[in-house]
């Protein structure tokens, strides 16, 4: 099973090895995901790409949050997701971490999705270890582009002009 | 002067039981915490600058009639889980008078993600995190964590007051994607925004039951008197380790 995780800097793709197949809610599953000696071998690092600009970043949350498909993403995943790389069927599946994201990625590509409370597990394991998978991130930088991404988008959400001071009237 | 504590009033600073916060002692005490960004006040609160070996120092005080953190503190809560270098997840962030302060406390290498419904609020938000770098504004709906996952870590603590029914579930959503496991966590509850036909204490119990069947371990509960009536504050770990 695949993984999609989207983050400030990028999407990333992870690929479950399905070999041991614990309950991730249990206190052994629970450990497996807390150290990433043992996460790094339960869920590989399979692509990421970085957003090449602030711009490309706030479109991608812009859709991200509406549960969306940017062309940015759907290109990342016709060129990552084997299945779709070779043409043939298969019946790989990949999880994500919004269901409405999940039919549309299934009807735009043909892929099933998942989107559960193991899901919901794994990607609290990416998160937690996501900047010791990206070797292309330093320290901080990950933090830098959430504090970019997040003014970008709250200013764009915010219909006031956020330059203006409003004077109390007394 | 102005910004002053008193004109020319000595004033010593005292570090507070919790890291990050500290009392002014003076003519009177008053709970403050050191200004990230010296020379500026937020929301017109008073400053008091001392000299130290490492020169002058700034403080803000800390109103707690005006945050429930503050209000937490002074009622003698024992954990706030909120210390320098912690990674926060506020929600209900408002204006940003508390999560100023807060963000203060976590300090240059700590980060307060700070999510805010409101738009008129948000502004003020936004505003006052261009010159905190450690707060992320986030202008979205609490009860929709999905939408604001690219902006949001894993964090060591998170903290609530959003006065809404359905809080428990909204705090409960968020921790499932972006409280670490032994995280800490703090959640205001206004009782009369929950169910106002029932008595407080009803609410507070209730509202207990739910957080526990979440997977968070309360270890605490005050109520907010007199700073504020009929609120309480929960305090505790979600999913705490095992004990071996």
């Amino acid at each position: 099973m695949l993984l999609l995780y989207e983050s400030a800097s990028g999407y990333a793709l992870f690929d479950k090895t399905e070999a041991e197949e614990i309950a991730m809610q249990s206190e052994e599953g629970q450990q497996s995901i807390l150290e990433f000696s043992r996460f790094s071998k339960l869920v590989k690092l399979v692509a990421f790409i970085p957003f090449a600009s602030p711009e490309q970043a706030l479109e991608n949350i812009n859709h991200i949050s509406e549960g969306m498909l940017h062309e940015h993403l759907r290109n990342f995943l016709e060129t990552k997701i084997p299945s779709l790389k070779s043409g043939k069927k298969s019946k790989i599946q990949v999880g994500v971490s919004d269901p409405r994201l999940g039919t549309v990625i299934q009807e735009a590509l043909q892929v099933s999705c998942v989107c559960n409370d193991t899901i919901t597990e794994l990607m609290r394991g990416c998160r937690l270890h996501f900047s010791s998978f990206i070797k292309d991130l330093k320290a901080g930088d990950l933090d830098k582009a959430q504090l970019g991404l997040g003014h970008a988008y709250s200013r764009s959400k915010v219909k006031f002009n956020v330059n203006r001071v409003d004077n109390m009237i007394i | 002067g102005r910004g002053g504590m008193k004109a020319g009033a000595k004033v010593v600073i005292e570090p507070h039981r919790h890291a990050g916060v500290f009392i002014a002692r003076g003519k009177e005490d008053a709970l403050v915490t050191k200004n990230l960004v010296p020379g500026e006040s937020v929301y017109g609160e008073k400053r008091v600058s001392v000299e130290t070996d490492e020169g002058k120092v700034e403080y803000r005080v800390w109103n707690p009639f005006r945050s429930k953190i503050a209000a937490a503190i002074l009622g003698g809560v024992s954990n706030i889980h909120i210390a320098p270098g912690k990674k926060v997840l506020y929600l209900g962030a408002a204006s940003g008078t508390t999560v100023s302060h807060v963000a203060d406390i976590v300090g240059p290498t700590g980060m307060v993600y700070a999510v805010e419904f409101s738009h008129r609020s948000g502004r003020d938000l936004i505003n006052m995190a261009k010159k905190r770098t450690n707060v992320i504004p986030i202008i979205e709906d609490a009860r929709h964590p999905q939408r604001y996952r690219m902006l949001v870590g894993m964090v060591d603590a998170q903290f609530a007051d959003v006065a809404q029914p359905d809080q428990a579930r909204l705090f409960a959503l968020n921790a499932h994607q972006f409280l670490k496991n032994g995280g800490g966590f703090m959640i205001s509850i206004k009782a009369n925004c929950i169910d106002s036909t029932a008595e407080p204490a009803v609410v507070f119990a209730k509202e207990v039951k739910k957080l526990q069947q979440e997977g968070f371990k309360p270890s605490e509960q005050l109520t907010l008197e007199p700073y504020e009536r009929d609120h309480a504050v929960v305090v505790g770990i979600y999913r705490p380790a095992k004990k071996q």
